[in-house]
């Protein structure tokens, strides 16, 4: 018996949401904007991990004349993996991809990972913020779950993002380093799977 | 008037072929192009150049810019060692590649890997004056006052669904290589120029061992 509850308590342990601890907070939900990456033009040294399979190769970012963003990765002797287009509406077209990498699920990761730290389609009426001890969590509720843009107390340094379930993060993304408002590494790691990237940006 | 058509429509295929690659006009004899390539490239047993790689993004309007060293030996032996803007390291030992990223090692056998032996077996064609003698390209021979340019037209599935076809410019001085253009069916190219090249010089067996 005395097992039966301790397994039930921790069942139910488990079906918490990591964020039920957060305490509402009033707040200015935009000031996350300075975090927005403004990717005019960028390389980054990439890496990606995917179950099992490691990619390394060059990422260029860029906004188009139409406002548009493109995502263009080669591997180091230039042969492409994918090139993908943001478009400003949040239409997404995919321009080219490889074989081994067009596959449904991989697609929407990915779309889903770069729109994550784009941060370009964030309904701020539908924010609210949320504290802990350390940190605020600007979060903005999704057809599944919710983003999670998560700062320090006076909302001036990016801890980390989280794209959560109702429960808990399945990735979480980091953005660190900025200069001329780009992120000098980006990094994005799945909790669900095995599938990590890794940006270092490139001078050439 | 028909006689004009004829002559215009049978002049057409040749007057394209000259206007494809400016200053380039078809050789006049592959035969000896062919002879004196191999017999320059046997005796072309180690090589060690820089290069740079250009990879031109046309839709984009973008263009991402890498350098190097390029090692070549005899037989099927390419140590390429990228250090600018990312470091980048592969060697190609007979049928085994090994690649090391900033982060990662990697040893491939390329009879794994179909695309990879293909583009592989090209690099090593190139340098080694094979290139002929490889199935997988229907090749034509064109020539300035300067270069012989090798053009490379994929035949076989795979390549041909990612290359448009791949030239070779050689120096018509030394039958060395001087550049690889790359052009792909999206439209975008990679370029590798070879520059301040030396041929013939010792180079160790350790620049390509795969450990």
């Amino acid at each position: 018996m005395r097992y039966l509850l301790l397994s039930s308590f921790l069942f139910l342990l488990g079906c918490g949401s990591v964020y039920k601890n957060l305490a509402k907070t009033p707040g200015d939900p935009s000031c996350i904007l300075k975090f927005q990456p403004q990717f005019t033009k960028v390389l980054y040294n990439t890496q990606v991990d995917v179950v099992g399979k490691h990619l390394s190769g060059v990422l260029l970012i860029k906004k188009m004349p139409d406002s548009s963003t493109r995502m263009l990765f080669t591997n180091e002797l230039g042969f492409k993996f994918f090139d993908f287009e943001f478009a400003a509406d949040g239409r997404f077209k995919v321009y080219y991809i490889i074989k081994q990498m067009d596959k449904k699920a991989v697609l929407k990761t990915l779309r889903k990972d770069f729109e994550l730290i784009m941060m370009q389609h964030l309904d701020f009426n539908a924010a609210h913020i949320l504290k802990d001890s350390q940190n605020m969590y600007f979060s903005f509720p999704q057809a599944k779950g919710s983003y999670y843009y998560i700062t320090d107390r006076s909302c001036s340094t990016l801890v980390r993002i989280e794209k959560s379930s109702k429960r808990k993060p399945v990735a979480i993304a980091t953005m660190q380093n900025y200069s001329d408002g780009i992120p000098d590494s980006i990094g994005i790691t799945h909790t669900k799977f095995n599938f990590t990237i890794g940006l270092k940006r490139l001078w050439q | 008037m028909r006689k004009l058509i004829f002559l215009i429509c049978a002049l057409a295929p040749l007057m394209y072929l000259q206007a494809q690659y400016p200053g380039y006009k078809p050789i006049a004899d592959p035969a000896k192009f062919k002879d004196e390539f191999g017999m320059a490239a046997k005796k072309t047993t180690t090589i060690k150049s820089d290069f740079v790689q250009e990879k031109n993004l046309g839709m984009l309007s973008e263009k991402i810019i890498s350098r190097g060293k390029f090692w070549f030996k005899k037989d099927d032996q390419v140590r390429m060692e990228y250090n600018q803007p990312y470091q980048y390291l592969l060697i190609i030992n007979k049928n085994n590649v090994f690649v090391k990223d900033g982060q990662k090692e990697n040893k491939i056998s390329t009879k794994s890997n179909k695309l990879f032996q293909q583009i592989n077996k090209i690099t090593v064609d190139c340098v080694q004056g094979t290139a002929f003698n490889n199935p997988d390209f229907k090749i034509n021979v064109f020539e300035s006052g300067q270069a012989y340019l090798i053009e490379l037209t994929p035949v076989v599935k795979g390549i041909k669904e990612y290359f448009k076809n791949i030239n070779v410019i050689i120096s018509r001085k030394d039958y060395s290589v001087n550049k690889i253009e790359m052009y792909e069916q999206s439209g975008d190219n990679t370029m590798i120029s070879f520059v301040n090249k030396e041929l013939n010089p010792i180079l160790p067996d350790a620049l390509f061992a795969i450990k």
